[in-house]
């Protein structure tokens, strides 16, 4: 019951929060330069088209009107109509989720079991050799920027050895359905999922050895050693497990950004993707898009921290909602 | 990690790479495509990234193509002929009979008609074209007579150029129980009678269209016609390298360093599309100290254009000194021309309009600005340090395209980048530099040429439209409202073998608009 009231709690705190990022969002996007009508109606219209588009879009509103109507709106679910495409917002969104979600979702799962594992691997010996080299090379993973190993891998695996595609999530001329499909979907992935993972594996190491080299000091892992358990299950069981809280804290907050926050890779992999989408939505001024993506956003990243609220309590008994 | 397991990786990444794309069948042609479309009904507003979808799927009356740049002339599509009457106010188009939609049904004039009735009665682009017409009637099925207000010489060949953007013809049985072009199931799902049929569009990935083998003239040679979509310039062109693609649109050309080395290669060819257009310099007149014309004339002795090629594009781009881009052959004027680059002669000029420079070397500070083509980008930074030499302290200040769009609409600027046109045909002189001039952005006003322009366009006689032409650009070049500087050479880079696409010559009259993929021949 307790974790019901919690729960219904959170959700009722979510609007407040959204409310004020549609805000904020609204007033940001309104300052920026550049008449949107003039942009829709292309590089030939006359003023009175122009004109005909500002009545169409309700562009020609006073801003508290404009803001007003939208936020009405969107209580009801409605997050307006795209300028560019004339389709809902909703629908565009809904479009591009699932490339999303499978891209970030498979690179994000590899991250996180990868880095742990390494992590929690040379935490056994900290200072030794394997720690020192593990450890250079998974800050070197996390400091290089995401577009860089993306178009390096576009170089050697693409052009060099071409053993993989390197845009689009499949082969045009290859089958889309069936195992057949998977597999030309499967192949897609690997440049953009390997690029994306290589720079969350180095800080899913680094946080996993250092949570876990902390653990090992407890004096709870000196009784389980005087007890006689065998390394690996005070390791794996032990350590381990208490060591999970700060890595969950820091998938909760990535989980947040699922949606959006692979856009340079997407961009550089041409991945149909929602942060893709977002980009071209801003180049173009496509203000409905961009506010929709944003009232999205901030929905995954206000659930995201409760779920990871809620993963807490399940994880360590001594957390209390 | 126990040997099974890693020969079950090995097996998968087996599996993943070895199972390769089978061999690229030649008449499957796909085209990396920088941006996605808004829609696939083009007559609503000017959408650059739908130009190519729409313009082989859709037919228009008369079109031109790249043949332009070099003094073609405009063509039918769907007009098989047509003819002007003796007072040059009547024109009779001739339909293709064996023309038919692509859901089967015939074309007729009277589609044609009510495409454009419905562009005057909504304001779409196109009506600026179509805006001398006084009406249209269509005695068959076949025929359109189009009465215009006024003799217009420029009437055909603008209206070809723009149909290219804005000017598609649309089925009267689809779409008149719309209102307008922007609302319906046709609006994704386009009926034209163009030579490929749509097929799918997914969105963030590709449109693939198909080809139409009821096409009025012979089928195309490419049966699968793919625009994907490619945001990353440098992927499209390893792709290219790769062999993905056998054509590179310039939107993704490479560096212009890199130019000779690709020149070199035996297995590529370097299209560099001449072009009507030139990228020049508007000055703002309305401000000062631009509207003094020893400042002007100053600025245009202190351009040195042959280091401005070699420094923005490796020497690749050919200096423009008359008020034409020189592939317009026709309409040039040889005698009316910009000075040579002479710095000297420029701070004489400078010291003369009594700006003398100061303490700290300048003698008045100047903006300097552009759309945000690279291009434009290049040669603007030179720019800047161009007119530094000559003791004015100007700035580079870039915008994105629509704030800079804004910006010189409204005279928001000091000088700026842009990209004068002067064809199909040059009636668009009146376009830059008509007091009343649609893109007349830089406050040039000149009475004698709104005059003799008015004229011209009235004319339809070839020899003294030219001498009117000529004079005109003789204003121009004296009053200095703007600077041509660079004739316009778009690279594209084609695979060995292939032709006819839109920049190669072998396409020119062919290719059914600028955009269109109609003369596309795979190697034999």
């Amino acid at each position: 019951m307790r974790l019901q009231q919690y729960i219904l709690l959170r959700l009722f705190y979510l609007i407040p929060v959204v409310l004020a990022v549609i805000i904020i969002n609204f007033v940001l996007i309104h300052l920026a330069p550049g008449d949107v009508a003039v942009t829709l109606a292309g590089d030939d219209a006359n003023p009175e088209y122009i004109a005909h588009i500002r009545a169409l879009y309700g562009l020609d509103r006073p801003f508290l009107e404009q803001l007003w109507t939208y936020l009405g709106r969107v209580a009801q679910g409605d997050l307006g109509i795209s300028f560019r495409s004339r389709e809902p917002v909703l629908t565009e969104i809904m479009n591009r989720v699932p490339a999303t979600l499978l891209l970030v979702g498979a690179s994000l799962s590899f991250a996180v079991l990868i880095g742990t594992a390494c992590g929690a691997l040379i935490a056994r010996r900290p200072g030794g050799k394997l720690d020192t080299v593990v450890s250079v090379l998974a800050i070197a993973l996390y400091s290089v920027p995401v577009f860089w190993v993306g178009l390096m891998l576009v170089l050697l695996f693409g052009v060099k050895l071409r053993w993989l595609p390197v845009s689009g999530m499949y082969d045009l001329m290859g089958p889309r359905d069936g195992w057949g499909g998977m597999l030309n979907v499967a192949r897609h992935m690997v440049l953009p999922v390997l690029a994306l993972s290589t720079v969350w594996i180095g800080q899913y190491l680094l946080l996993a050895r250092t949570s876990v080299i902390q653990a090992l000091s407890e004096p709870y892992i000196t009784t389980a050693r005087a007890i006689g358990f065998p390394e690996r299950t005070i390791l794996l069981h032990h350590a381990l497990r208490n060591a999970m809280l700060p890595l969950v804290t820091v998938l909760g907050l990535q989980m947040g950004l699922v949606l959006t926050g692979a856009v340079l890779t997407e961009t550089v992999f041409s991945w149909p993707g929602l942060g893709r989408m977002i980009y071209e939505a801003i180049l173009t001024r496509d203000t409905p898009v961009i506010m929709g993506a944003y009232v999205v956003m901030s929905f995954t990243v206000a659930l995201a921290s409760l779920i990871t609220d809620i993963a807490y309590a399940a994880i360590d008994p001594r957390v209390e909602l | 990690m126990n040997a099974n397991f890693i020969r079950l990786v090995g097996a998968a990444a087996w599996l993943v790479t070895a199972a390769a794309a089978p061999a690229l069948a030649q008449t499957t042609l796909i085209v990396p495509h920088n941006s996605e479309p808004r829609t696939l009904s083009p007559d609503v507003a000017a959408d650059p990234a739908g130009y190519e979808p729409g313009s082989n799927i859709y037919c228009h009356l008369i079109v031109v193509d790249w043949g332009v740049a070099v003094g073609e002339s405009f063509y039918g599509d769907l007009a098989k002929s047509w003819e002007k009457s003796a007072d040059g106010k009547t024109v009779t188009f001739r339909l293709q009979e064996n023309a038919k939609w692509h859901d089967g049904v015939p074309v007729t004039s009277e589609d044609v008609k009510f495409t454009y009735e419905t562009i005057l009665a909504k304001q779409y682009p196109y009506a600026a074209y179509l805006s001398n017409i006084e009406s249209m009637t269509t005695p068959d099925a076949h025929t359109l007579i189009v009465q215009l207000k006024e003799v217009d010489a420029s009437f055909l060949p603008s209206k070809a150029q723009a149909a290219a953007w804005t000017g598609k013809i649309y089925p009267k049985h689809i779409w008149a129980e719309q209102d307008g072009f922007d609302k319906g199931p046709a609006v994704n799902n386009p009926v034209g009678c163009g030579p490929y049929k749509f097929k799918e569009w997914v969105r963030g990935s590709h449109i693939e269209l198909v080809r139409n083998d009821d096409y009025f003239l012979e089928p195309p040679a490419i049966e699968r016609l793919i625009f994907k979509f490619m945001t990353d310039g440098n992927v499209a062109r390893a792709e290219f390298d790769a062999g993905t693609y056998p054509y590179l649109p310039y939107t993704f050309a490479p560096s212009w360093g890199e130019m000779p080395m690709l020149q070199a290669n035996p297995d590529i060819e370097v299209v560099l599309q001449e072009s009507h257009y030139s990228r020049d310099i508007q000055l703002n007149m309305r401000r000062k100290p631009l509207d003094e014309l020893k400042v002007r004339q100053a600025i245009s002795y202190a351009v040195d254009r042959e280091s401005m090629s070699k420094l923005a594009f490796n020497g690749l781009w050919e200096p423009a000194y008359h008020a034409i881009n020189d592939a317009q052959t026709t309409w040039k004027n040889a005698a009316a021309r910009y000075p040579d680059y002479d710095k000297a002669k420029a701070e004489q000029l400078l010291d003369k309009a009594g700006l003398a420079r100061g303490a700290d070397g300048f003698r008045f500070k100047l903006s300097i600005t552009g759309p945000s083509f690279p291009d434009c980008r290049n040669m603007m930074e030179v720019l800047v340090q161009q007119l530094r030499e000559v003791g004015i302290d100007a700035r580079l200040d870039n915008y994105d395209y629509s704030t800079w769009n804004e910006k010189i609409t409204k005279g928001e600027y000091d000088i700026s980048c842009y990209f004068v046109r002067y064809g199909p045909d040059p009636d668009s002189y009146r376009e830059h530099f008509a007091s009343d001039g649609a893109r007349n952005y830089t406050g040039y006003s000149n009475p004698e040429l709104d005059k003799i322009g008015a004229e011209a366009r009235r004319t339809e006689d070839m020899a003294a439209r030219k001498q009117m032409y000529d004079l005109m650009q003789e204003m121009v070049v004296a009053d200095v409202p703007y600077i041509n500087l660079m004739n316009v050479r778009q690279p594209a880079l084609v695979r060995k073998g292939w032709s006819g696409f839109a920049p190669q010559p072998s396409s020119f009259n062919k290719s059914v608009t600028w955009f269109g993929f109609y003369s596309v021949k795979p190697p034999q």
